[in-house]
């Protein structure tokens, strides 16, 4: 750990962080969990590979998915980010009252098991959607389109296909995500 | 004027006979030695220790590197070779008796490999190192023979090579031949399959005959035939650096024997990772050759060689470039840390890669753009996947990181300009 610190503030879940001196090689991962107490972002591999801590970055080209155990906050200083915690509507006092459709998907689909991943395939399912709103894709083109998103991802429970199953329908039963859907809805008078 | 219309109708018709004097009588194969053993007659025991031995010429030699099909069959063909002319595809050498060299003879397999000449006269591209191969012992080639006729045969066409005019007529490569086409040495290395060679001669008959090395790692001319007075001083191919091995320029990058020949036979040393198309060669070589060979390998490529002298880290670079520094720390630190210190199957050191050391900027800007797919090295080794960085990064902060690794690890103290960085092609 350096011995050099590093004034840093960034945009988490919509809200501004307090300015805080940071070591400078720290990584986001360890903000989010020890600094701010979002522990909902997991550690998995520590190297970038198992995306159990990927969270979305909205950058400049839109919302991307990062890793959050290798990003250091040296690179997330003054940027926006998504974690687990901000996904789904929340009452005055915290209280969860409306998960995201890719949340409930994957509850219905039984997607998951110990759920130690399933922050991180929230967060790469939410960033494809919301990609898929700016540039729809064919509807025979929605499997591989999702399967590339969460491909990254690894789960050691259920075995991807529900995951990818429920993925597919949030994408599929919401209009506008592909490109038919634009053209029957363009074409109602 | 007539006159002199008559008089240069006459050189060139001159030239034109004496060009092809010159082609028929001067530019076939040489002399082919006598096999090196009756080879129609051997009995199952030697047939079997000659196919084993030619496995392993085959091997040292790396034919599968430019043989194996796109598909991934070994010796079946088809991979591109890119060159400044055009694309040349490597040849089916299975036994099939319609697409491969079923009909070739044991003299046939040593005229192709030293001379450059297949059984019908056609002249082969060099891209077919047989100016390497040239040197190749009869003992090796009778044993790579026996080998290559027992392997599978695939009947799979070859792709014909795309090569722009003129360098698509075949028959000047004859003249080619006639000046960079060494002669067989009068007094050729006993080959691999003899075992008594001195260890520092086997390493040179391994480095430069069959692992032909200098293929990639030496500059070459305008005629792309290797500049003989630059041997292995490191070259552009296939649009990344070959880096420059010779003992001097080894040294100056950290490198030791042994440091050599953990890279060699592992993929992995303190200095890197076999990337690029030194990835392959680990795959289907070096990774196959046995200790003492390795060691004679490394031995060769060290000879009086200096006490390695790697560039001392600069920490200066994190002041003088508080830009990279931050880019280091933020997309690089996690996984090869902030000392640059690496992980054990995951990611290397930085501060003694020698990526960031080369003059040349070209595979560490390629590098981190691109990123490297996880790679299975030998045995249990491995290092993880390093996802490519082209879209997280402008072209200024590219530079700037850049810059910081060759400030901090590299021995540069200069900079590279936004331009020499933006211009290096994906």
């Amino acid at each position: 750990m350096s011995d050099s610190m590093l004034t840093v503030s960034m945009r988490i879940n919509g809200s501004d962080t307090e300015p805080a001196d940071l070591p400078e090689d720290l990584m986001l991962l360890e903000y989010l969990q020890e600094y701010l107490n979002l522990t909902g972002t997991r550690y998995g591999c520590g190297q970038g590979v198992c995306r159990a801590c990927a969270v979305i970055h909205d950058g400049a080209n839109g919302p991307e998915v990062i890793a959050a155990c290798i990003t250091g906050v040296a690179w997330a200083n003054g940027r926006s980010f998504r974690t687990i915690e901000g996904h789904a509507s929340r009452d005055i006092e915290g209280n969860v009252t409306q998960l995201t459709a890719v949340q409930q998907a994957f509850l219905d689909h039984f997607s998951f098991q110990c759920s130690y991943c399933t922050p991180g395939f929230v967060a790469a399912a939410t960033a494809l959607v919301e990609r898929l709103e700016a540039a729809p894709v064919a509807r025979d083109a929605v499997e591989e389109t999702v399967l590339n998103a969460l491909n990254p991802n690894i789960c050691r429970c259920t075995g991807y296909v529900r995951y990818l199953e429920a993925t597919r329908d949030v994408i599929l039963s919401t209009p506008g995500l592909t490109t038919e859907e634009v053209a029957e809805r363009d074409a109602q008078p | 004027m007539r006159r002199a219309l008559v008089i240069l109708a006459a050189t060139l018709a001159s030239l034109a006979v004496v060009a092809l004097v010159v082609y028929l009588v001067f530019t076939g194969p040489g002399d082919i030695p006598a096999p090196s053993r009756d080879l129609a007659t051997l009995t199952p025991e030697a047939h079997a220790e000659l196919v084993q031995a030619g496995e392993y010429v085959a091997r040292a030699g790396d034919c599968v590197a430019c043989h194996k099909s796109p598909d991934g069959l070994s010796l079946a063909g088809g991979t591109p070779m890119e060159t400044p002319f055009g694309t040349i595809y490597g040849s089916n050498i299975t036994p099939s008796p319609s697409h491969g060299i079923a009909g070739y003879s044991a003299d046939d397999l040593y005229r192709v490999m030293v001379y450059g000449i297949a059984p019908d006269g056609r002249r082969l591209y060099p891209a077919m190192p047989y100016t390497s191969y040239h040197a190749i012992s009869r003992a090796d080639n009778d044993a790579l023979w026996v080998w290559l006729m027992a392997q599978e045969p695939v009947a799979r066409a070859n792709r014909p090579a795309e090569l722009i005019f003129p360098f698509n007529l075949r028959p000047l490569l004859a003249f080619w031949n006639l000046i960079y086409r060494p002669a067989p040495p009068d007094q050729p290395n006993s080959g691999l399959t003899a075992a008594d060679e001195d260890p520092l001669e086997r390493g040179r008959y391994l480095v430069e005959v069959l692992g032909h090395c200098s293929e990639c790692h030496t500059p070459r001319n305008l005629a792309y035939a290797r500049q003989s007075d630059a041997h292995l001083q490191g070259y552009v191919i296939e649009d990344a650096l070959a880096p420059d091995i010779t003992p001097a320029a080894l040294a100056r990058r950290g490198w030791t024997a042994g440091d050599l020949a953990r890279f060699l036979s592992e993929g992995l040393a303190p200095q890197g990772v076999m990337t690029f198309r030194m990835f392959p060669v680990l795959s289907h070589s070096t990774k196959y050759m046995t200790p003492e060979d390795i060691t004679a390998v490394a031995a060769y490529l060290m000879q009086n060689a200096p006490a390695a002298s790697p560039p001392l880290p600069r920490l200066e670079a994190i002041t003088e470039n508080p830009e990279g520094h931050q880019l280091y720390l933020g997309l690089c630190a996690g996984c090869h840390g902030a000392e640059g210190e690496g992980q054990p199957f995951g990611s290397v050191p930085l501060r003694s890669n020698t990526s960031a050391m080369f003059d040349n900027p070209l595979n560490l800007v390629r590098i981190i753009r691109e990123g490297i797919p996880a790679r299975h090295l030998t045995g249990f080794q491995r290092m993880q996947e390093m996802p490519a960085f082209d879209d997280r990064l402008e072209d200024a902060e590219l530079t700037a990181l850049v810059n910081y690794l060759r400030q901090r690890w590299g021995g540069h103290a200069d900079e590279l300009s936004l331009e020499a960085v933006r211009d290096i092609q994906e």
